[in-house]
């Protein structure tokens, strides 16, 4: 099977997505399909899995044109798409979720319990899996269940398989047997596109790569011609603006501590500080911990952990969000419309219910101060809104965003943590966010800013750390951070390694 | 002269337009606006099936006067309940034990102050006023107590508001009857004032704390931080607990509200009847305040609604009832008309956009 995309395109309103895009898979291929996130990787997917339409261009399986109105169609042409977020029904068994939608039924229309069973049977023998047809799925772990969901798609004949970040939630052994899944299908004429970040995990299972930044397709080519380090350059590309925005700026007394902290699976062994008048930055790509070490920090995790936190010095036990804010932390979340408003608040409420107990006369809210409080803010922050008693969805993203600042803003914080700041808002307002982060370090607020995007933390950041698979992989102070360097240890290297092809190669074989 | 007139009847059909676009905004917008209207035609058509077959206006409108305070009167307990049923539900959870607690909460009472051989308090020499006060205290502070139970099931034990009050709702009435097998407490005649006091010769006490008390929550819903976090949490309880909110206390103090009104509905009931049966008393109770609720624009998934529609959903069934009872609807049949009501009402309330 011989798969052509050619010349796609796909705008969302305005937003060009993909532009003019050219993509091609063979059987026996596994292609590494790599950019960062929003670089338009899975945009493409989705228009070959029949999820999204595409505006132009052709897809071509075999010489013949096709064309995908729903990902029914798209599976019956023998493409299977297994996305992240794994669709199989946990109380159900294997069985049962390779036929969902489709059982197979006796003749007096009871199921064909048995029948079901020998088929998926027979894929697994094909795969040279032992798994059980029985069992929950459940009590799979995470490479079975990501085998089972591809066992699925071979019995529906797929011979192009698409694994959307398969390893983001594996460990390192779950990892390797899926890997040596995927060489198994590739030895049956399987093509397979893989979506990662990890390009050390490229290097290991790749035979071709396609680099998309920006909506365009960048650079193709073999993997065995290729460096990490070259990799990571196309991703990244040169044309985004870089600069650092200031670094001479004068800190003071260290004001977050951390030692050793350490919860299961999550993250272990952070050890960090951070002082007033610093932004520092804590990078790393999706999944490698940085969100759930900062639930932790803030008490909003239920999860245990072990370790030490010291804030101004002083040893602190934080169990819950309400000591958090006590101590002086504030926490802007990311996923703003899950995390970060109220939507059936108004955007006055959304912007002060972290000082309504402060504000109490009698008992009551007392909304003159909250009303002074909450425009000192908004002029603070430049605001554009129209009445404060509307409600918050009536606002731009940019400037919701503002308001979940404005918010932990009012609190007067001794540490602001930011995760994603800029997540759903335009370029103008990005910019306007990084001034509002630099002018609160100027007031002596220490800053961690959590982002996934290197260039943003090169611009707004004193010193960033970078994250993988919940540890810090290293520091890079002031000049030293770029975004190659960044993308090396957010992807499992270590700076002085020289990430060569030859290595990578060697410890393979 | 005629131009002049001409446009003067175009302004008033811009006017007559604008008003109704107005009206037709408020009804997109503010659920309590469509409650009102509906309430309004309920009392219209009530106060024809009531007639004007009367001597003199005085007359009819004593007997429509009178006709009021019992429908007020009748329906001040449930009223009461539904009142903290709204915080409940706009908190995103519901609870199904208000009607056994009511039992409860009697049988408590009841034991306190009761004026034969075996009452509590009359055994320790306490008698009269104080007695009253004591065995109400007791009793209300049992309910904050059981409400308080009910929110550490749901908060600390995880269990989802519906199974964790419906297993409340089996053991309260199930124990209460238990107990209270083979003894009837005797309530003193100077208790049942508190229901049956009367002002200008009409007894009003029960509507007097029902809109005593709905005040009361109106400004607590409007302007207190407990209030408006039992919005945030209903409405986003991830954002409210990341705003530094302890969710957990909040929603423990909307279930002891709970159990507080509750509270404040057996006192007056039993002061109206003067005894309680325990295996039917409050029966339905939690299903009539939850209609009331929703008639009244809460939303059912937490998050909107208000003290006042919940008022006038209250009335909005009560006036039905009364108006099927005027019109000689057979008994039976009367329930089909509220079923019928609470879905119309959540038909006719804006949807959400999604």
């Amino acid at each position: 099977m011989k798969l052509e995309m050619r010349n796609i395109v796909k705008a969302f309103g305005t937003n060009l997505v993909l532009k003019n895009v050219d993509f091609s898979l063979q059987g026996g291929e596994i292609c590494a399909l790599l950019g960062e996130n929003g670089a338009g990787k899975s945009t493409l997917m989705n228009i070959l899995g029949g999820v999204l339409p595409n505006d132009s261009g052709d897809i071509i399986i075999d010489g013949e044109k096709v064309h995908f109105l729903k990902p029914a169609d798209s599976i019956h042409a023998g493409i299977g798409f297994i996305h992240q977020e794994l669709n199989l029904v946990n109380d159900l068994m294997i069985y049962e979720n390779m036929f969902i939608g489709r059982e197979l039924k006796t003749r007096r229309g009871f199921l064909d319990i048995e029948q079901m069973c020998k088929e998926t049977q027979e894929v697994f023998k094909r795969m040279d899996i032992d798994l059980n047809p029985k069992t929950m799925v459940r009590d799979l772990d995470a490479s079975y269940k990501q085998i089972v969901e591809i066992a699925r798609a071979l019995m529906m004949n797929a011979s192009i398989i698409i694994m959307d970040e398969p390893t983001t939630s594996l460990t390192d052994p779950e990892i390797d047997r899926v890997f040596e899944m995927m060489r198994n299908l590739q030895k049956q004429n399987v093509g397979i596109v893989f979506i990662s970040h990890k390009l050390k995990e490229v290097m290991q299972v790749c035979t071709r790569y396609t680099v998309l930044r920006d909506g365009n397709m960048v650079a193709l080519g073999d993997v065995k011609d290729v460096t990490i380090d070259e990799l990571a350059k196309y991703m990244v590309g040169h044309d985004v603006r870089t600069e650092a925005l200031q670094h001479d700026r004068s800190t003071g007394n260290v004001v977050l501590r951390v030692e050793s902290l350490e919860s299961n699976a999550q993250f272990r062994d952070i050890s960090f500080s951070v002082k007033q008048g610093e932004v520092l930055g804590i990078t790393g790509l999706l999944g490698d911990g940085r969100s759930e070490l900062f639930h932790t920090i803030f008490g909003f995790s239920h999860k245990k952990y072990s370790g030490n936190i010291f804030i101004e010095e002083k040893p602190v036990k934080i169990t819950s969000t309400m000591q958090a804010l006590k101590l002086g932390i504030g926490y802007v979340p990311r996923n703003r419309k899950e995390n970060g408003i109220i939507k059936d608040m108004n955007i006055i409420e959304n912007g002060s219910i972290v000082t309504w107990p402060k504000l109490l006369k009698l008992g009551l809210i007392d909304h003159i101060r909250q009303n002074e409080e909450f425009y000192a803010q908004v002029d603070r922050l430049k605001i554009k809104m129209g009445k404060a008693t509307d409600l918050i969805g009536s606002l731009s993203g940019g400037n919701q965003q503002k308001i979940v600042l404005a918010k932990w803003l009012s609190a007067n914080p001794k540490v602001l943590i930011l995760d994603n700041p800029t997540q759903g808002v335009d370029v103008g307002a990005k910019e306007e966010i990084y001034d509002i982060i630099l002018k609160l370090a100027d007031l002596g607020i220490a800053i961690i800013v959590l982002s996934s995007e290197a260039h943003e933390i090169i611009r707004t950041c004193d010193r960033a750390l970078v994250m993988y698979h919940g540890q810090i992989m290293g520091e890079l102070v002031g000049q030293q951070m770029n975004e190659q360097d960044i993308m090396r240890l957010a992807t499992g290297g270590s700076l002085n390694e020289t990430g060569g092809k030859d290595d990578e190669r060697r410890s393979e074989e | 002269m005629k131009q002049e007139a001409k446009t003067m009847n175009d302004a008033a059909k811009n006017d007559k337009k604008s008003v109704l676009l107005q009206m037709k905004h408020l009804w997109m917008t503010q659920p309590i606006f469509s409650t009102g209207i509906a309430l309004l035609i309920m009392v219209l058509l009530q106060t024809l099936a009531l007639g004007f077959d009367y001597p003199s206006f005085g007359a009819w409108f004593m007997a429509w006067f009178q006709n009021w305070l019992n429908i007020l009167r009748n329906n001040a307990g449930i009223g009461i309940i539904a009142l903290g049923m709204t915080f409940v539900i706009i908190s995103g959870g519901i609870d199904l034990a208000v009607g056994s607690t009511l039992v409860g909460i009697g049988a408590v009472m009841m034991v306190m102050i009761d004026s034969g051989p075996k009452g509590i308090l009359l055994n320790m020499g306490i008698t009269g006023v104080p007695a009253y006060v004591i065995g109400i205290l007791c009793g209300l502070l049992f309910g904050v107590g059981l409400g308080e139970i009910t929110g550490l099931f749901i908060t600390k034990g995880k269990i989802p508001p519906f199974i964790a009050t419906l297993g409340t709702m089996k053991i309260i009435r199930s124990v209460t009857q238990h107990f209270m097998q083979g003894y009837t407490p005797t309530v003193p005649r100077p208790f049942l004032q508190i229901a049956s006091f009367r002002i200008g010769g009409q007894l009003v006490m029960p509507i007097i704390y029902w809109i005593l008390i709905a005040a009361i929550l109106y400004v607590i819903s409007k302007r207190t931080t407990f209030g408006r976090y039992v919005f945030a949490i209903g409405s986003n309880e991830r954002t409210t607990r990341l705003s530094g909110v302890n969710v957990n206390k909040v929603k423990r103090q909307v279930y002891a509200l709970m159990g507080l009104l509750v509270g404040i509905a057996a006192v007056i009931q039993v002061a109206r009847i003067g005894s309680m049966d325990y295996a039917n008393a409050g029966s339905g109770y939690e299903l009539d305040a939850i209609a009331a609720v929703i008639v009244g624009g809460t939303s059912m998934s937490g998050g909107r609604g208000s003290i006042g529609g919940t008022v006038l959903g209250m009335l909005i069934i009560a006036v039905m009832n009364n108006l099927l009872n005027l019109l000689g609807v057979p008994p039976f049949l009367r329930e089909a008309f509220k079923g019928a009501i609470v879905i119309a009402a959540v038909l006719l309330q804006r949807k959400e956009e999604e």
